[in-house]
């Protein structure tokens, strides 16, 4: 398959926060349900 | 403008030009004048990435949107940081590894030549349309300010901008984005402290939130299934992601910044640092436009908004009517100042009622207005939802900040024109010059013509701007424009990446099809552009993957 052809692989800096690339994910979801939750509380709350 | 404010956009345009061309000094190949050397950092991508996509319709369109609409148009960035997170797991490691220097040069090498060529000529064909808006929406602020004329305006921020990128390439672009977009933050604090401060006595945050609310100005979360309705939760969530994930994965004016990094992860990280900060962003930037909405209760607004648009008004219509029409929209003004305050002291159900009645009767109005500058120009639309905030920010702002200000939306709109010619003179360059014509150029060949396209696109694009006056809502213009094509490749390249069973027949026809079912869901039903995306992407990859099975040779490229 052609995206599995490929060139030679630079080398990657190590992974910089939280040990793996899967928990910086999830932290970033996290994060945007968060974001989304404080937006749909503040549309909502009666001021 | 007084003569500070002056002084301080003058010393930002001088300054960032300046700066922008010792950023860029001792670029020697194509490697260093589209790819930085492939040397940067994760918060510089970031912070150029984040620049890129604030342009200045974003600034003044947004504003205005959230003065008249409210604030529903954030949820097109709920779909942002879940882009962030596919792309850093799909397209950013094949396209790092790949070490190219286009997102289509990535698909020759998956597919075939004309996958890759068709797919770079929309990107020419789209973003080339759409910096041409990019570059008309600032002009807005000018022409409203000094009476300025927009072509004037083009053509200093249009050829500012060619200077420094045309000289230091994407090192430039970047290096200006990171300052740029600090000014933009500044900024965006400055407007909402301000319009926070400059709430009248007695009349707090919270009750500007009321008002806010009681419009539904505030309203972000609408959970309606539609498809037709603009700016639901759903076409957000799922069209938003789409759009990001064509915009950030196969837009070159982004692909080429974090392709940049000086390795995957800083790549990587680029991405994930806007994943955290452009919602916040996006959501700052409307509640402004929201609190100039509440500002403008206790303070006259203009009839029209457009400052050009009332003194040919003042010159063509009949006097006596225009002078009622005025009396009237005082008088309604008037009359909504009291209903607001009177609901913000009582708060009661019969205050809102008489509140909105107020603000009904001030639209009408309004609405009177409006049809009068059409009946006067012939018939054409008239829309001045774009002029809401530049007009504030010079009638309002003061001790230099509106110059501060405006330095704003010039930072905004040179940012993201900075990015667009640079990839447009990178797509015309690697898919087209030296794919076709001229493979074998020297370094110093290569970079004379990379310039010569740089300028030539930045030419191009003032052209588009004279003519963007015509169209809408700026805003909506550019993605919409967008939406026809972005989907469809977007389909391309997940075909591309998430299955090993696409031929490039399948991806060349699916791409067809895809654009294709778009225009007909575009010209023959409601639906919202924010689903063309997703029409277009899913349309591409189902046709693409049948194609494929049905081929004789099933396998793409091995």
């Amino acid at each position: 398959m052609g995206h599995s052809k490929r060139m030679d692989q630079p080398p990657d800096d190590p992974v910089p926060i939280f040990g793996t690339w899967p928990r910086i994910y999830a932290a970033v979801i996290v994060a945007a349900l968060a974001s989304m939750a404080l937006v749909a509380l503040f549309s909502a709350w009666a001021y | 403008m007084t003569p500070l404010d002056w002084v301080v956009l003058g010393t930002y345009l001088v300054g960032i030009v300046s700066f922008g061309v010792w950023a860029g000094r001792g670029n020697k190949a194509m490697d260093d004048f589209f790819l930085a050397g492939r040397k940067m950092r994760w918060w510089a991508i970031g912070l150029s990435v984040m620049a890129t996509q604030i342009s200045a319709i974003t600034f003044v369109g947004t504003t205005g949107q959230a003065y008249t609409d409210g604030m529903r148009f954030l949820v097109v960035y709920f779909g942002l940081p879940f882009a962030m997170v596919i792309l850093c797991l799909t397209l950013v490691p094949f396209f790092y590894r790949a070490r190219v220097f286009t997102a289509y040069e990535y698909l020759e090498q998956r597919f075939d030549a004309r996958t890759r060529t068709l797919t770079s000529l929309l990107f020419l064909l789209s973003r080339g349309m759409a910096v041409g808006v990019t570059l008309y929406a600032p002009s807005l602020v000018l022409s409203v300010i000094l009476g300025w004329g927009e072509s004037t305006t083009i053509l200093v921020m249009g050829g500012s901008t060619i200077v420094y990128v045309l000289y230091g390439g994407n090192k430039s672009v970047i290096w200006t984005d990171v300052v740029q977009m600090g000014i933009i933050w500044i900024g965006i604090l400055l407007c909402f402290g301000v319009a926070v401060a400059q709430l009248p006595a007695g009349f707090g945050f919270r009750d500007a939130l009321a008002l806010a609310q009681t419009t539904e100005r505030l309203r972000v979360m609408d959970p309606s299934p539609s498809l037709t309705a603009p700016y639901t939760l759903w076409s957000g969530l799922i069209g938003g992601l789409f759009l990001m994930l064509a915009y950030f994965g196969c837009d070159q004016s982004q692909v080429q910044r974090y392709l940049s990094g000086a390795s995957l992860t800083q790549s990587r990280l680029s991405l994930l640092f806007n994943a955290f900060l452009k919602v916040p962003m996006q959501f700052l930037i409307l509640l402004t436009g929201v609190l100039v909405f509440v500002f403008y209760h206790f303070h006259a607004p203009p009839l029209l908004w457009n400052a050009v648009q009332m003194r040919r008004l003042q010159e063509r219509a009949d006097p006596r009517d225009l002078a009622a029409l005025q009396g009237r929209f005082t008088a309604a003004h008037e009359a909504r100042r009291r209903a607001a305050e009177g609901y913000a002291r009582s708060r009661e159900a019969d205050a809102a009622t008489a509140y909105l009645a107020a603000e009904s009767a001030l639209q009408a109005v309004r609405g009177d207005a409006v049809r009068l500058v059409e009946r006067v120009n012939g018939g054409a639309r008239y829309n001045d939802t774009n002029y809401i905030f530049p007009t504030y920010i010079v009638s309002y702002l003061r001790g230099g900040l509106a110059g501060l200000v405006l330095a704003v939306i010039f930072a905004a709109a040179m940012s993201t024109l900075a990015g667009e010619f640079n990839s447009l003179a990178t797509a015309t360059m690697i898919d087209f010059y030296k794919r076709y014509f001229h493979p074998s150029g020297s370094a110093a060949h290569d970079l004379l013509v990379s310039r010569l396209f740089t300028g030539l696109w930045g030419a191009f694009a003032c052209l588009i701007a004279l003519q963007a006056g015509r169209l809408g809502s700026a805003i909506e213009v550019v993605n919409r424009f967008g939406s026809y094509f972005y989907g469809s490749i977007l389909g391309v390249f997940a075909l591309a990446v998430l299955t090993p069973r696409a031929s490039s027949a399948g991806a060349f026809y699916g791409l067809m099809a895809g654009m294709a079912a778009v225009a007909l869901v575009s010209r023959f039903t409601a639906v919202h552009f924010l689903w063309y995306n997703v029409v277009g992407a899913v349309v591409v990859f189902a046709v693409g993957l049948a194609l494929s099975a049905l081929s004789p040779r099933a396998v793409g490229h091995a």
